[in-house]
């Protein structure tokens, strides 16, 4: 683009064929348009290039680019389209010629500024409308790394993920103007990854010449390792860093592993500084992945960071009605519910016992009966139905564990092992019970630092020590088996049903096991 | 500081100064206002480092001194106090009691030491004119303005002063509002700088009906100085296209319409706008223009007004939105509507130097 002459069309296709085109297109559109209109607007437009992604046309005059743009896009389009059959986006560039001549023959009152020639050719080279076809899309989706069933039109956003929902879509529609970077972070199976590779399509939908990079932290650690390996650090910069949309899952991944965050430092702030789209998924809050540099954590704290949490019954409700209907299944509505009543962890375990419940349909003769539905996916609900453990029972179970007394916990006492019962508390009350960050700390009298120091510090000791991990695995393995007689808050709020499968499972642990 | 100040006063200048705070800053001082307590009054400031206001006020200042408190939010105090006398205290924390009558408020400030400076003026063109011109010239063109972020050139009024003229346009590509007022300008102080949005709409909260403005122009910034008010913005950087290669040259027709008559009539049927389209048409005859409106799922309107036109039949569609946009903005009684064709734009214009450029819309018949 640099080297050539404005006006040189791309060398694949010759000047004439372009000028052949042109002149059909323009013929067409006299005929939509009339011949004066088209004479006012489009006279002295030329085709300059065509590929499967862009169209571009030079308009005489960045007034002219903007006022055919505004008012004859759909026509352009759809005769474009017609001769090619399918047509990418169509951009305007401005003559540099024409630009100056009509500055000059102007009645001298543009505000005359220096500005080198090859910048104002570009004055406005804007999108005008994408149009991409369907194989192009899924083409160019999967070389991004992009799932083809995860989009944003099979997404069923409930209250529990109607903020992430909307910042995906934002941010996928403007990418890089809005929320950077934005940071999912939820339990497994909750639609972290879904909302990733839908922003990935939706923006390539919008933008089909972007590029996009979706990849696992993990995959991305692989790269840069056989980068190093293979001396290649050079293309394995260039390729992450001249991305227009990031979109990296499980960033926990990079806990712990200094180069590999060194670099992605540099990815990062590379994006950020060119205002491309960085988009994170992680299975907890930046503050507390293990080992993560303070300078990342405070980047990935920039922007907006939104935890999915787990659906409630209504949306579980809406998402399996919805995969029924994907997948054309015959199970009524009575049926979804009895399901989502008792399965209520997430999403795959959800889909999990519908298909089940589907198979048992289409195998019997008579229609299932709904005690036939609770015993198909008794299994299921019972591992997905961690006992609502409650505060006071863990902090109860902790303290005899350790032989103290429970106001200890609550207590100032600073002494090794009251400060150990106490951050193993606040350890289980975090992955154990659904209460957030600042409900766990004021159940403690504490400030919420305190309880992201208290679970990182333990998740760190249970992978130095395999003993202290014993140790809250035990604590943990009490609670979850019950064996209590306190009521759990929630229960006692009444936000669920009463579970007749109370810690039936006795190796079920908590969604947010880590 | 300490001060006493007439509620009224205070009131209507905090009205004047707190639109340019923004409500969602990432900066908290640049939430409040600057208060500033000398012996002749205060000084009143707001900015979001783009747009910058200041404004002085008479007050009986018992200490001077200078705070900043949360403009939104000391606004709303003032104007729910029961007397028409308010003394205001602040502490050496920036806590600023405020007191009247039997009421009394504790509003936390910052040190007004964090306030932003606003950016020395470099060399400036420096000239004075009636304000009343510059207000009516922005009333009638910036309703035009793109709201399209991608085209930031267009997000403010184009202003030309040169030739003789105060030149001012705004466009969005489908349609143009220009005023063209004869005005000389001191030799050397020609320009043409673009005013972005935001500077007009607080510029236009100024203005009242008579006295001058300062105007002062800079590469990066302007100033506009007017009724003790002082407001600065930045320019938008960038060349406003070439509009005059979208205006129409001779018209083969003209319709002479009553403003207001033609107002309510579009803005009636209007109600019955087609949604796809968002047109729709004018049909010009026999001295008589009929309006019409026409959505498939919903119903239709119409409605027939006299006006003065004696050519053939032309139907014309237009966005509504657009056409009544210039009519609320004028006050003239009576507008002109130009047209060549049924597909070149339109031009409505007065008997004043004002013209409005309009796209047609295709219609299917």
């Amino acid at each position: 683009m640099h080297s050539s002459h404005p006006l040189d069309p791309q060398p694949d296709i010759p000047a004439t064929q372009l000028n052949a085109l042109w002149t059909t297109i323009s013929h067409d559109l006299r005929a939509e348009l009339g011949h004066s209109t088209f004479d006012l607007w489009f006279e002295n437009f030329q085709l300059r290039s065509l590929s499967p992604e862009e169209v571009v046309l030079v308009a005489p005059g960045t007034i002219y680019a903007i006022w055919v743009e505004e008012n004859f896009k759909s026509s352009l389009l759809s005769s474009f389209e017609k001769h090619l059959g399918a047509c990418g986006r169509i951009r305007f560039e401005v003559s540099v010629a024409e630009e100056e001549e009509s500055l000059a023959a102007g009645e001298g009152t543009e505000a005359i500024a220096e500005v080198p020639a090859e910048e104002r050719r570009q004055v406005n080279p804007r999108v005008l409308a994408e149009t991409v076809s369907e194989r192009k899309l899924l083409e160019l989706g999967r070389a991004a790394g992009l799932v083809e069933t995860f989009r944003f039109d099979n997404f069923v956003p409930g209250e529990n993920s109607e903020l992430a929902w909307a910042a995906s879509r934002a941010v996928a529609d403007l990418p890089g103007k809005t929320y950077q970077p934005l940071f999912f972070h939820s339990a497994c199976g909750l639609g972290k990854t879904h909302l990733l590779h839908a922003i990935g399509w939706e923006s390539l939908r919008l933008r089909p010449k972007s590029k996009i990079i979706f990849v696992t932290a993990e995959h991305f650690a692989n790269d840069y390792i056989d980068a190093i390996q293979k001396n290649a650090l050079v293309p394995f910069r260039k390729r992450y860093r001249e991305a227009d949309l990031l979109l990296i899952d499980d960033v926990q991944f990079l806990g712990r592993k200094e180069g590999l965050q060194r670099e992605f430092f540099h990815t990062f702030n590379r994006l950020a500084d060119r205002q491309k789209q960085i988009v994170l998924a992680s299975d907890c809050p930046a503050s507390e992945i293990v080992e993560l540099e303070d300078r990342l954590v405070s980047r990935f704290q920039w922007g907006l960071g939104v935890e999915i949490h787990r659906p409630g019954l209504e949306t579980r409700a809406a998402i399996l009605r919805r995969k029924r209907d994907d997948w054309k299944m015959q199970i009524s509505d009575d049926l979804i519910n009895i399901i989502v009543e008792r399965v209520r962890g997430n999403v795959r375990a959800l889909e999990g016992a519908l298909i089940r419940v589907a198979m048992v349909t289409t195998m019997s003769e008579s229609p299932i009966s709904p005690e036939q539905v609770v015993e198909v996916i008794a299994d299921i609900s019972g591992g997905q139905e961690t006992r609502q453990v409650g505060v006071e029972e863990i902090k109860r179970t902790v303290a005899e564990h350790y032989d103290i007394d429970v106001q200890i916990i609550n207590g100032k006492k600073r002494t090794a092992r009251v400060a150990e019962a106490r951050q193993i508390a606040m350890y289980l009350v975090r992955t154990l019970t659904d209460l957030s960050l600042v409900e766990v700390a004021s159940a403690f009298a504490k400030d919420h630092g305190t309880v992201i120091y208290a679970v990182r510090k333990v998740k760190k000791r249970c992978d130095d020590s395999a003993s202290f991990k014993s140790t809250v695995e035990l604590i943990k393995r009490r609670l979850v088996r019950g064996g209590s007689a306190m009521e759990s808050p929630r229960a006692v709020r009444g936000q669920y049903p009463p579970n007749p499968r109370l810690g039936a499972n006795p190796l079920a642990t908590g969604p947010n096991e880590v | 500081m300490r001060f006493q100040i007439d509620k009224d006063v205070f009131q209507d200048a905090l009205n004047q100064v707190q639109h340019v705070v923004s409500t969602r800053t990432t900066l908290p001082i640049l939430s409040n206002v600057l208060i500033e307590a000398d012996e002749l009054g205060l000084q009143l400031s707001t900015t979001d480092l783009d747009v910058t206001v200041t404004k002085r006020v008479p007050a009986k200042v018992g200490e001077t001194g200078s705070t900043t408190l949360p403009a939104r939010r000391l606004a709303s105090i003032v104007r729910e106090l029961p007397t028409s006398e308010i003394d205001i205290e602040v502490n050496a924390d920036n806590a600023a009691t405020v007191r009247s009558g039997p009421s009394f408020f504790k509003i936390l400030g910052l040190p007004s030491s964090e306030f932003p400076v606003i950016g020395e003026f470099g060399e400036a063109k420096v000239f004075t004119i009636d304000q009343r011109l510059l207000r009516d010239a922005l009333r009638k063109t910036s309703y035009a303005i793109s709201t399209d972020e991608t085209r930031y050139v267009l997000n403010g009024v184009n202003c030309i002063m040169g030739e003789g003229m105060l030149t001012l346009v705004a466009t969005d590509g489908r349609r143009l509002a220009m005023v063209e007022q004869d005005l000389e300008f001191p030799a050397g102080q020609e320009s043409g700088v673009i005013i972005p949005t935001k500077a007009v709409n607080e510029l236009q909260r100024l203005f009242e009906n008579s006295g001058e403005l300062k105007v002062a122009i800079s590469d990066s910034q302007a100033s506009f100085e007017l009724n003790g008010s002082l407001l600065i913005t930045k320019l938008i950087e960038g060349n406003y296209p070439n509009f005059r290669q979208v205006i129409p040259g001779q018209a083969n027709y003209r319709v002479t319409v009553e403003r207001e008559v033609l107002h309510s009539a579009v803005k009636r049927v209007s109600l019955l706008v087609n949604e796809k389209t968002n047109s729709i048409k004018f049909a010009f005859e026999d001295n008589r223009l009929a309006i019409s409106a026409n959505s498939p799922e919903i119903g239709e309107a119409e409605e027939i007004i006299d006006v003065r036109y004696d050519g053939p039949r032309i139907v014309v569609a237009f966005n509504p939105e657009f056409v009544m946009a210039p009519l609320r903005n004028l006050d003239q009684d009576e507008i002109f509507i130009d047209l060549i064709d049924e597909s070149s734009p339109g031009v409505i214009k007065i008997d004043e130097p004002f013209l409005y450029v309009i796209m047609p819309m295709r219609v299917a018949n």
